[in-house]
């Protein structure tokens, strides 16, 4: 099967400093791919390449056969590369509702024109948004928070929520950027079920960066290691686990 | 909840009752309409005047409120929009109600001017005094460009020409409908604007520029259009301003008129179009109660400032939310 997104020798440098070097992967549909590393290691360096907020000195990323290195971040998204952020990346002054519809905004076709008119097509197409958005909140079970603002919801709900956002125009690729940091541990178990979902059912192909190990492993059908910018394994997490020099490198004696 | 979420989605719920009822809102302008059979001339007035800063808030407002950079240009949209109607209409004999458009659209183009740097990733302190500098600039245009402006003296907007189709519009009672009519056309169609995609993408690049553009949203666009809308409101103030006080001198697009503009937008509320218009009716009614205390007129009106910012940080419009859920500002539509 063709590769859904795939890196050759993508080199980053920022300075003297080479934050990502010669990294090549690919991410299949419906796969399920985690990028582990120490801190400083480039992971989110990486991302950032492939989502565009990062230009590469090197190599090439190319997204369902097309070259997406040198689009700007909205062309990249608008493409079906779609992210979540480290930090949290949702719009805390505007509700649930509204952030899952700024999540839909390359698909609601409203014209300002008509808008500014109250055409009723303009009308439909906003009114039919946010019926789509309420949807696919209730899909993820968290419907009911529908009309709080972003930043009063729980750790947990914040996480998902920029999921469904990050879903809401049914890329074929995410990515996520440790989706699990500070979730109590049921919750993490609820994140994990929901990855494997998207995987399974709906064929998205995942790409992840986490920290907490027992998650990946759980989870991930190919782990990726970095390690000062360079790529040291790549294979299903069984044999990553096995593999001494990187356990003992990089994941610590667990 | 430790399970998977369930893939049946259940009906999606009815939006609340409250919602429908904004049509409410228009019982405000039905109020106001026999407003000039009990007020005298200068009531009037000082009524029209509100009028007047109901786009200048709502404009200022999409700028610093809503797509939330701090931009300082407003002083120039608006005297754009009032040089242009007086220009028109004093050398090119337009009417009055002909220059509103071309008044708007130069406001408009001034805005898209001002936010060019923004486009260079030009933020906060920097963004503020660029903006600031570029208002004087123009002030500093009216003064010179004596042939078109008239300089430091300004120019007199022709009486006769204050007329819409026409109908002349001799007294403040008059001009009242006029104002009444362009207040609520530009708060409607802000309104509109704001609760769609549109709006939604100003709120987001607020919220966070690097994940609005990850929601595919290309920023510079927003930002642009954000400029553009919230000069085209203002710009048509400014139309408002010269057609009220017939005269447009530099001087009233200085700093002064500006901070009173920013008042306008923080004491009614930050980001809020409720907030605009109460703004704009508070600061501009604010100093005539003062009146009966002369000599501490300006002294209370900054107290009155001050304690609002102090006690309501969002504004007096995050009063009314408390009051109603209709006051709430939503970006969406059911």
């Amino acid at each position: 099967m063709a590769a859904l997104l795939e890196l050759t020798d993508v080199t980053v440098r920022f300075g003297g400093l080479v934050a990502v070097d010669g990294v090549s992967l690919t991410v299949s549909a419906g796969e399920i791919c985690a990028v582990i590393g120490p801190n400083g290691a480039g992971k989110t360096t990486l991302f950032n390449a492939v989502s565009g907020n990062v230009a590469i000195n090197g190599g090439r990323i190319l997204f369902q056969g097309e070259e997406i290195h040198g689009l700007t971040p909205h062309q990249i998204s608008t493409k079906g590369v779609r992210r979540t952020f480290q930090n949290g990346g949702l719009f805390p002054h505007l509700t649930a509702l509204e952030n899952v519809l700024v999540g839909l905004h390359a698909r609601v076709d409203s014209d300002i024109l008509g808008l500014l008119l109250g055409t009723s097509a303009a009308k439909r197409a906003e009114s039919a948004a946010t019926a789509r958005a309420r949807e696919l909140l209730d899909l993820m079970d968290i419907g009911h928070v529908a009309d709080h603002l972003a930043s009063d919801l729980s750790g947990g709900q914040q996480r998902i929520l920029e999921i469904v956002r990050a879903l809401a125009t049914e890329p074929p690729l995410l990515l996520l950027d440790e989706p699990a940091v500070g979730l109590a541990p049921h919750m993490r178990s609820q994140l994990v079920a929901i990855i494997r979902r998207l995987a399974s059912e709906r064929g998205i192909g995942i790409l992840l960066i986490e920290h907490a190990i027992e998650l990946v492993m759980s989870v991930a059908d190919r782990v990726i290691v970095l390690n000062y910018g360079k790529k040291v394994a790549d294979a299903p997490p069984a044999q990553v686990r096995a593999d001494k020099a990187v356990l003992e490198a990089y994941l610590g004696h667990a | 909840m430790a399970d998977a979420p369930k893939s049946a989605a259940p009906a999606t719920k009815a939006p609340p009752a409250w919602r429908q009822r904004r049509y409410l809102f228009w019982l405000i302008p039905l109020l106001l309409l026999p407003l000039p059979f009990y007020l005298g001339q200068y009531k009037q007035y000082v009524v029209n005047l509100i009028l007047v800063y109901v786009p200048v808030g709502v404009g200022f407002n999409i700028v610093v409120g809503n797509l939330g950079l701090l931009a300082f240009s407003n002083v120039a949209f608006f005297g754009i929009g009032a040089y242009t109607s007086g220009v028109l209409a004093l050398k090119l004999g337009w009417p009055w109600w002909a220059t509103i458009l071309p008044a708007g659209l130069m406001g408009g183009l001034v805005g898209c001017i001002a936010g060019v740097p923004a486009l260079r990733g030009v933020r906060l302190f920097y963004l503020a005094i660029m903006t600031l500098a570029f208002g004087e600039l123009l002030r500093w245009v009216y003064i010179r460009w004596v042939p078109v402006t008239g300089g430091s003296f300004g120019m007199s907007v022709p009486k006769a020409s204050i007329n819409v189709f026409g109908w002349p519009l001799p007294t403040e009672g008059d001009k009242f409908y006029a104002f009444l009519f362009l207040a609520v056309l530009m708060v409607v169609l802000t309104d509109r604007l704001l609760r769609s995609r549109f709006g939604r993408a100003f709120m987001a690049i607020k919220g966070n520029e690097q994940a609005a553009a990850a929601m595919g949203i290309p920023t510079d666009r927003y930002i642009l259009l954000a400029f553009a809308w919230g000069g085209f409101v203002v710009g048509v103030g400014g139309s408002m301003y010269a057609a009220l006080v017939g005269h447009v001198t530099p001087i009233a697009f200085d700093l002064a008129e500006l901070i009173l503009e920013f008042a306008v937008v923080m004491v009614g509320g930050l980001g809020s179009l409720v907030g605009s218009v109460l703004g704009a009716a508070i600061i501009t009614a604010a100093p005539e109660f003062f009146r009966e205390w002369p000599g501490f007129q300006e002294m209370l009106f900054g107290v009155l400032i001050v304690l609002v910012i102090l006690f309501l940080p969002r504004g007096v419009a995050s009063l009314l939310a408390r009051v109603h859920p209709i006051f709430i500002d939503r970006y969406y539509r059911d």
